[in-house]
């Protein structure tokens, strides 16, 4: 992917920077709103990581000026005000995802995979399919192969939002996010890996785990492992 | 410091009140001298109008019937003259046609009953007296006349008597005023530099209230009793900073500690310890997320949709959630009771205060533990309890974990933001509700209630008799 970075502090940006090229991102690098602005014109960007705070103008303004001008680009807004409010704020202003300040590369490419790739399936869809696998949004219930699953609420939630990112790496902190509305630096305890465990004993029992633990604590749902 | 300079800049000064209420004082007493007024010249106007009657029916009733009346009066009129040398009365008659027969006052026959009557009395100043005339037999008219010094010195010095009244009545009310402004700028003169000696940041000191007394100690006293209460808060504040400086400092400490020994070790132990460096910062950042929350939803700027929440479904998810997790951890998790309770909330609020509990249960208590969840509806509302049969706390240690950086003291310090019953706690204020720690012999009993917010009006009976 082509992105553009958006970030006044040098060893941040190096960072973010180097970090997407080694995975093979190529980036634009602007220091402030206007560079953003302008580097944003060309609409040559898959994806935007936008700093809230810039030296001159606030990262919001530029979201607005990107969305005036009628360009769609994902934007991932970074930002060192943590808070559930400033998350919401940015969420609402146009942003597609928010990471507070710090984060780790890994993280950060993974939502920027899942705002990139904006899958249709999303969650909320009567009945999603990969495969043969199918999950149903009114039962709670996996199909594959004839052989059926329920699964309780938040089982349904997980196996729902690795469905719509297939073939994506979907972080702890995102699932954490998506499923139970929880933030990871306020739980203490493994919830995703132990409901995780649950949901892929539920799908061995059908057949199909096509479920991957990546290193770095994130899953993938790997689509062709549902023929 | 420009605080206590505009504090000490603005002294006391009984100004603009002082004249209010001299004015207010004058005001009332111009009102009270009117009224006085009118009710003396009531009086004596009605002690002449019987004084007229008395003596017009004296001599009126002597010629009653009598067809030669307006002679027999003026004979009796013309005898009063007589032997009368000095009088405020006097008598004039009237024949029929209205030409005066007796009586030395020059007046033009007034109608009958009573009127007042304008004469000159020898010289050529005018004089006003009251008359009352009388019609006899005959057809003539009998008018005794009273002019009355009393009746016309009062109405004379009413005008000066006001006008003097009201400046003494402004004088003394204003006087009072400052000297009442006085005594009370003197009394409050204390409470001003103690106010300026907290606001330069002593917060030790206390109004003197021996030498005060009625609403001065009253007002005193509250403020010594809000001070008391700030200083504390302070106190605790200052609790606050240092344990979060004490809690941060030990992730800070270790993170040193492997970047020094990375320093001097070889490349091959890199790895381990780099994932450890990343546990340390992990550490730190928790802890400031968690406070950041606590602030949030303490200040009430987290950004809510407060909706009514039905928590059964809520519990169930929860349930569904940690059983796995405490599972993992080598313990059990049941649901005891669910009942259908609603109440007027934030679900991810609700949602996180229970999680947290949950985790804390989890993450404290031995393999084996025990752990039952119950969701009941009271009189007063929603009741959810969390039982464990762990180590539980001490009594005494019950309010102390529920404060921030608290931990119960069978925990490590170090694990988690120490923040965690700080938040739990503050969410179930947030709700208006509240959360308490029991004794479950053996364990830890969690109440948290929250108002109902179904429209059931549950009375305590009913309650009692469906548990």
């Amino acid at each position: 992917m082509h992105l553009l970075i958006v970030e006044d502090d040098r060893v941040i940006a190096d960072h973010i920077v180097s970090g997407l090229n080694r995975i093979g991102h190529s980036t634009t690098l602007a220091r402030t709103g206007a560079e953003a602005i302008k580097a944003c014109a060309d609409r040559s960007h898959h994806a935007v990581i936008l700093d809230r705070m810039l030296p001159d103008i606030d990262g919001m303004a530029v979201i607005d000026h990107v969305r005036a001008s009628g360009d769609a680009v994902p934007v991932l807004m970074l930002s060192a005000l943590g808070s559930v409010k400033n998350r919401i704020e940015g969420l609402r202003r146009g942003a597609d995802d928010y990471l507070a300040k710090p984060f780790s590369i890994d993280e950060l490419a993974a939502r920027l995979d899942a705002i990139a790739r904006r899958s249709p399936a999303r969650p909320g869809k009567a009945r999603i399919e990969i495969g043969l696998l199918q999950l149903d949004a009114s039962s709670h219930r996996a199909t594959y192969r004839g052989r059926t699953a329920v699964l309780n609420r938040k089982q349904y939630s997980l196996l729902a939002h690795l469905m719509g990112h297939a073939d994506t790496i979907v972080t702890r902190a995102m699932l954490l996010e998506a499923v139970w509305s929880l933030s990871v630096s306020t739980t203490t305890t493994n919830i995703v890996e132990s409901n995780m465990s649950r949901l892929r004993t539920a799908l061995q029992d059908l057949g199909c785990d096509p479920i991957e633990t990546q290193r770095g604590s994130g899953y993938v749902l790997r689509s062709d492992r549902c023929g | 410091m420009r605080l206590i300079r505009r504090m000490a800049a603005r002294r006391a000064r009984p100004g603009r009140l002082a004249i209010q209420v001299g004015l207010a004082f004058a005001l009332a007493m111009i009102t009270i001298g009117i009224v006085g007024f009118g009710v003396a010249d009531h009086w004596v106007s009605s002690r002449i109008d019987r004084s007229l009657t008395y003596h017009a029916n004296k001599y009126v009733s002597k010629v009653e019937g009598d067809p030669a009346a307006e002679a027999h009066l003026r004979s009796a009129i013309l005898e009063w003259q007589r032997r009368k040398v000095l009088s405020e009365r006097t008598y004039v008659v009237f024949d029929r046609d209205g030409r005066r027969i007796a009586g030395r006052l020059d007046i033009r026959p007034p109608k009958p009953g009573f009127s007042y009557v304008r004469f000159t009395a020898g010289g050529r100043h005018v004089e006003e007296g009251r008359a009352l005339a009388t019609r006899v037999p005959g057809g003539g008219l009998f008018v005794v006349v009273q002019y009355s010094e009393a009746v016309e010195g009062l109405h004379e010095i009413l005008p000066m008597a006001v006008l003097a009244i009201c400046l003494v009545a402004l004088l003394l009310g204003m006087s009072a005023t400052f000297l009442f402004a006085r005594l009370t700028a003197e009394r409050l003169a204390e409470t001003q530099n103690i106010a300026a000696a907290i606001a330069a940041g002593d917060l030790s000191r206390r109004i003197a209230t021996d030498r005060l007394d009625g609403m001065f100690a009253v007002q005193a006293d509250s403020l010594n009793q809000m001070l008391d209460h700030m200083e504390e808060l302070v106190r605790s504040q200052q609790l606050f900073s240092s344990n979060l400086a004490h809690d941060l400092r030990t992730p800070l400490m270790r993170l040193r500690s492997l970047l020094e020994r990375a320093s001097r070790d070889d490349r091959s132990a890199f790895e381990p310890m780099l994932e450890r460096a990343e546990r340390e910062c992990a550490s730190i950042i928790a802890i400031f997320d968690a406070l950041l929350r606590l602030a949030e939803i303490e200040t009430g700027r987290h950004p809510t949709a407060m909706r009514p929440i039905s928590l059964r479904p809520l519990l169930e998810d929860i349930a569904e959630t940690m059983e796995p997790v405490i599972t993992d951890h080598g313990g059990t998790l049941a649901i005891r009771q669910l009942d259908d309770v609603t109440v007027t909330g934030d679900v991810d609020l609700i949602n996180q205060l229970l999680i947290n509990l949950l985790e804390n249960v989890a993450t404290h208590t031995p393999r084996g533990t025990r752990v039952t969840l119950a969701l009941e509806r009271n009189e007063r509302g929603a009741m959810i309890t969390l039982n464990d049969d762990g180590p539980g706390l001490s009594t005494g240690e019950f309010a102390r974990v529920t404060r921030p950086f608290e931990r119960g003291s069978a925990v490590s310090a170090r694990t988690g933001s120490g923040l965690g019953l700080a938040i739990a706690s503050a969410i179930a204020r947030f709700h208006h509700g509240h959360l308490e720690l029991l004794d479950a012999a053996p364990g830890l009993e969690v109440r948290i209630s929250i108002p109902a917010n179904d429209g059931v009006d549950l009375p305590a009976q009913d309650a009692r008799q469906a548990s």
